[in-house]
């Protein structure tokens, strides 16, 4: 009930403050008047806006002064762009930034396109077999990205690990997957491109659902066959679907960091260092938390515009 | 319903302010009747060796009931961090401003450096010991706690890399292990050519003489690049020494085990630690004749992983005398507020650090004293390999104690990877590094 | 039109044949740690020189050979007593208890040499106190952004939503030095109260409250209620599917979170399953076969929820992606 006398009194107080019966005030009062009515609203959002404002607002706040400081413990001094100016003069970000983008390149649009073919061989079968197929390929997307980056590791293993056995089928030489720069990050890629985009499929399921059907018999009566119903009916709808789940995994391998740690540290020699790790260990081996800072910033703003650049291309090709 | 709403509402500040006020409520200590300090000292540690139960705390454990018996008022509070983990976490700690009190690292940077020493962080302990009571520690254990000649901290161990031989491969294949453990670069690689064979004759090499890896903050492959006089950084720590000739030739060397020699698998200078350990130790594989290790690699083959091995030196090159990368370990405390606790804080370190706990130390958990008084009861009486390994304590270089330690050991080691999985030679990439170093040297 | 069917039929048998390969490529991985976890670490018998494992073999063993071998055993042992031969029977016998022993070995380990009963319990208590929290506090937020009329609620509903386009990478340093100002460091507040203010929820909850027809609520204010009981006994049961799908995905995204557990967590005490994961991977002594049995520990619980609650995921991805 704390919450509720303070609210209450506050709006007392203010509207004492007020001098009556000018219009102006008079719309004030009436919020006031509106928000003491509604007093159990604020009530029911109160602990998520507490919680909310404590540990996402004002900490994406405090990022931002942050990145303009050189952080000390006893306090910290502004320092203008210089975090900025290293932050896009060091080799290391270069080199993450290059890695990062790659990895998205190759991985978003694997993953979009094999979701919507999955999804559509799966669509027109019977319940039961759409639901074993459904969850054989989410099953994958449940489990903790450190247990499946441990199992990728001990399978890319040189000696024991499964891929150079079935390499060894065909007569291929053995490749030491993780350990040279030139086939670690492909390593990693060959891996986000084989683990099913679960999300991806069950969403696309779900779009097929709701395209209706007269579409199809119509196109059928035309003689379309079923390629091309696929290329002139199902993508064109399934555009909002698709145009959401680029901006998710785009957005996610953006931040990809679980399976760097966990199976190359950013190595050998940098050649799998990648944005959001790179951020750790500046922020947390390091201790440099301004430039952190700065490069999380710099994250977030590539995100962004990446963002805006696809949503402006997927809706103007209408 | 208006129960349910009131209940619901204290119950939500409650758990949210409970935790926040209980975790803040800081524990300064206070003093009993006779002014001695009273209060909780927090005290990190590693795992160490088991007991029945498999308790590898066990020793501190007792340790610190015992202590606490003794001392009225005191708390000891023990906080177990993995070995692997324990640089890390103590730095985000000390970031955290919740350091503990005391913990067993030492000061060359790969956890605390002498950065942390001048911003405070570390307390020096030069009053704890009389001059006297100091001659009871071997010289170089104490320099690596010593800055700006005070002592900031307490060794209680050091350790030593040596070459470790499967005795069992070298029967097999009729090859004589070195005489005493010493040889030169041409015997070695002699020897590892001789131990590289194929067992079951599929024309495919099942065994092979030598493996290592290269990975930030291991050094267990480094002694061999000193072998003709190199080293990482100059002696003053204002230049890259790493791309001189007589340094990228010892690297060179070593990769060309694989590259030229094949006397060592895909592996050597990859990044599992655990992977080459295992071909080495584990009985299932054996499938490395020699891999250079840490000391605690000889007490794991003596009992988890049964071995008939040998401990040899790292091979001599142009240098002509043989050098090894060591450690010294220790405690060390964190900043004190109040004196009354700095003492007690000193005091229970004092109590870790006896002649006959670092007796035990080096019985049980097979590191070597850092107490003169220690090693002379002679904790290796019966133990010959580790014995040997104790003969080399003598022949330790430390690794340069440069603030940004952590930064450029992570560009040598990656430029290191690179030489060793054939992408460059020795040195481009030491030239490539240089390059990097030189900058974090400035 | 025979022909055509025929042809219907290849084509149906080769959608099958196409997404049965899919399949076995996505579900491998798991296959995998659970194989792994099980295999024979070491086995030994007359004819052989040295024990061998069949973990680090090459080629890899495809299943656990601890059950075949186990099942040969069997029958010889049964044949040498029929034939009378107990000494070879018993050699068979314990050869089997050997077999089983090593296939479920690196298991009792885990929980014998390793704390992963404890990072277990940790986990499993986080994400509980988590989920319950999140269900309540985005189900009271979602429901007055959904239902209710007043001044700032399209500011305060547009300020929430908008960060969730930022990273949560952005937040990592200022969160950490919160953490440590409010004393939280190393504790399991530094992990709850930070999940507590995820903000998918609040839209996701906004979405479900939609559905929820006005008529009924405005009968249960007719009916005299006060607002925390028409939530509490009108609005919370209608909005069961949506919380099961809400709770399922905040119990999933908890149990697997990785990267602020790493940094916040110091003492082994309070490791959860994916940093003792990563801690019994970085301690470099341990055998692929134990890292798969942690891996398989870790991941049965959520493979449990997933294969109970399947139609709840479904729900949640399909409703939260609903654009406005």
């Amino acid at each position: 009930m704390e919450g509720n006398k303070t609210l209450a009194s506050t709006t007392v107080s203010n509207r004492d403050l007020k001098p009556p019966n000018k219009p102006i005030y008079q719309m004030k009062r009436n919020i006031w008047k509106e928000m003491k009515k509604n007093y159990s609203s604020y009530l029911f959002l109160l602990p998520k806006l507490v919680l909310f404002s404590l540990f996402i607002a004002f900490p994406v706040v405090w990022a931002l002064v942050l990145s303009f400081q050189e952080y000390r413990v006893n306090g910290s001094i502004f320092i203008g762009l210089d975090n900025y100016i290293s932050v896009f003069k060091s080799e290391a970000f270069m080199i993450a930034l290059k890695n990062t983008a790659l990895f998205t390149a190759v991985t978003v649009p694997f993953n979009i396109i094999s979701a919507l073919v999955v999804a559509s061989l799966i669509f027109p079968l019977g319940k039961i077999s759409q639901n074993f197929f459904r969850s054989a390929f989410y099953l994958p997307t449940v489990t903790s990205m450190v247990i499946i980056a441990m199992v990728w590791r001990w399978m890319y293993n040189y000696d024991f690990g499964l891929f150079n056995h079935i390499l060894g089928w065909f007569g291929i030489e053995s490749i030491n997957w993780l350990g040279q720069s030139s086939t670690a990050l492909w390593a990693l890629i060959i891996m986000q491109c084989l683990i099913p985009f679960g999300v991806g499929i069950i969403m696309y399921l779900a779009s097929m659902g709701a395209i209706s059907n007269t579409l199809y018999e119509a196109a059928t009566i035309d003689g379309a066959g079923a390629i091309k119903k696929w290329f002139y009916i199902t993508i064109p709808l399934l555009k909002p679907t698709t145009l959401y789940l680029v901006l998710l995994s785009t957005i996610g391998s953006f931040q990809v960091f679980t399976q760097i740690i966990m199976m190359t540290g950013g190595g050998p020699d940098n050649a799998t260092e990648t944005l959001v790790h790179l951020i750790y260990k500046t922020g947390f081996r390091d201790f440099e938390f301004g430039l952190a800072a700065a490069q999380s910033v710099v994250l977030f703003l590539i995100i962004l515009v990446f963002s805006v650049i696809q949503f402006r291309m997927l809706r103007h090709d209408e | 319903m208006k129960w349910v709403k009131r209940s619901f509402l204290s119950i939500l500040s409650v758990v949210l302010l409970a935790g926040l006020l209980v975790a803040c409520t800081d524990d300064e200590g206070s003093s009993d009747d006779d002014g001695n300090w009273t209060g909780t000292i927090t005290i990190w540690d590693g795992p160490r060796w088991p007991d029945e139960d498999d308790n590898k705390y066990h020793w501190l454990e007792a340790k610190a009931a015992e202590y606490e018996e003794e001392n009225e008022g005191i708390e000891i509070e023990i906080v177990q961090v993995p070995w692997a983990e324990m640089g890390d976490k103590l730095g985000v700690s000390i970031a955290g401003q919740s350091w503990p009190d005391i913990a067993p690292v030492d000061i060359s940077g790969s956890a605390v450096s002498i950065d942390h020493i001048e911003q405070g962080v570390i307390e020096s302990v030069d009053d704890l010991f009389t001059d006297e009571e100091l001659d009871d520690f071997y010289e170089n254990s104490l320099e690596a706690y010593t800055f700006n000649d005070q002592l900031y901290g307490i060794p209680n161990s050091i350790t030593v890399h040596s070459m470790l031989l499967n005795l069992d491969l070298f029967e097999e294949q009729g090859v004589e292990p070195p005489a005493d453990g010493k040889w030169t670069w041409d015997e070695f690689l002699n020897t590892a050519q001789e131990l590289t064979f194929d067992r079951d004759g599929d024309g495919e090499t099942d065994v092979y003489g030598f493996s290592t890896y290269i990975l930030e903050g291991y050094y267990e492959a480094w002694p061999f690049f000193y072998k003709d006089g190199g080293q990482p950084l100059s002696d003053d720590l204002s230049e890259f020494t790493f791309n001189s000739p007589e340094a990228v030739k010892a690297i060179q060397d070593l990769a060309d085990l694989k590259h030229e020699h094949d006397a060592a698998p895909e592996t050597l200078g990859g990044n599992d630690v655990g992977g080459t350990f295992q071909a080495w130790a584990n009985e299932e594989q054996r499938t490395v004749a020699m891999q250079p290790w840490a000391t605690w690699a000889i007490q794991s083959a003596q009992s988890e992983y049964p071995t008939n091995f040998m401990v040899a030196e790292y091979p001599i090159g142009e240098r002509s005398e043989h050098v090894t990368i060591g450690g010294v370990g220790g405690w060390i405390m964190f900043s004190q507020d109040s004196d009354g606790k700095r003492e007690a804080v000193g005091d229970f370190m004092k109590y870790l650090s006896t002649t006959e706990e670092q007796y035990t130390m080096a019985t049980e958990y097979g590191i070597f004293p850092a107490r003169k008084s220690s090693a002379d009861m002679d904790p290796y009486a019966e133990n010959e390999q580790m014995a040997r390994a104790q003969e080399m304590t003598s022949d330790v270089v430390m690794l340069p104690r440069h603030p940004e330690w952590k930064k450029i050991d992570e560009i040598i080691q990656g430029k290191l990877q690179t030489v060793f999985n054939g992408e460059k030679t020795a040195q481009e990439a030491m030239d490539e590094a240089q390059e990097l170093v030189n900058d974090l040297l400035e | 039109m025979n022909q055509q069917k025929r042809f219907d039929k290849l084509n149906k048998a080769l959608i099958y044949v196409i997404l049965f390969f899919f399949s076995i490529v996505s579900l491998l991985p798991l296959y995998w740690v659970f194989s792994t976890s099980m295999q024979l670490s070491s086995y030994e018998s007359p004819e052989m020189e040295r024990p061998i494992s069949y973990v680090d073999s090459n080629p890899p063993k495809m299943y656990p050979m601890g059950f075949k071998l186990y099942f040969e055993h069997w029958g010889e042992a049964r044949e040498a007593e029929k034939a009378g031969n107990t000494e070879e029977a018993q050699y068979h016998r314990d050869q089997m208890s050997h077999i089983m022993n090593n296939t479920f070995s690196s298991f009792v380990t885990l929980f014998k040499k390793h704390d992963i009963g404890k990072w277990f319990i940790n986990s499993f208590y986080i994400a509980v106190v988590v989920t319950l929290g999140i269900l309540l506090l985005d189900s009271m937020a979602g429901y007055v952004l959904a239902k209710k009329r007043f001044p700032g609620r399209n500011v305060i509903f547009w300020v929430i939503i908008s960060t969730m386009m930022i990273p949560g990478q952005v937040t990592l340093v200022p969160m950490f030095i919160m953490i440590r100002d409010l004393g939280i460091m190393d504790t399991h507040w530094a992990l709850i109260l930070p999940d507590l203010s995820m903000v998918f929820g609040v839209f996701l909850m906004r979405q479900y409250m939609y559905s929820i027809p006005d008529e009924l609520l405005e009968a249960s204010k007719i009916d005299g209620a006060s607002e925390w009981k028409t939530f509490w006994t009108v609005v919370l049961p209608l909005a069961k599917p949506g919380l099961a799908a809400l709770g399922i995905f905040t119990f999933m995204n908890v149990w697997n979170s990785f990267l602020w557990p790493i940094i916040v967590l110091n003492n082994a005490d309070l490791y959860t399953l994916p940093v003792g994961l990563k801690t019994l991977q970085d301690a470099n002594l341990a055998s692929f076969k134990l890292l798969m049995s942690g891996a398989a520990i870790a991941a049965i619980p959520m493979i449990i929820v997933f294969l109970i609650f399947q139609r709840y995921f479904v729900k949640g991805l399909t409703l939260g992606g609903v654009k406005e």
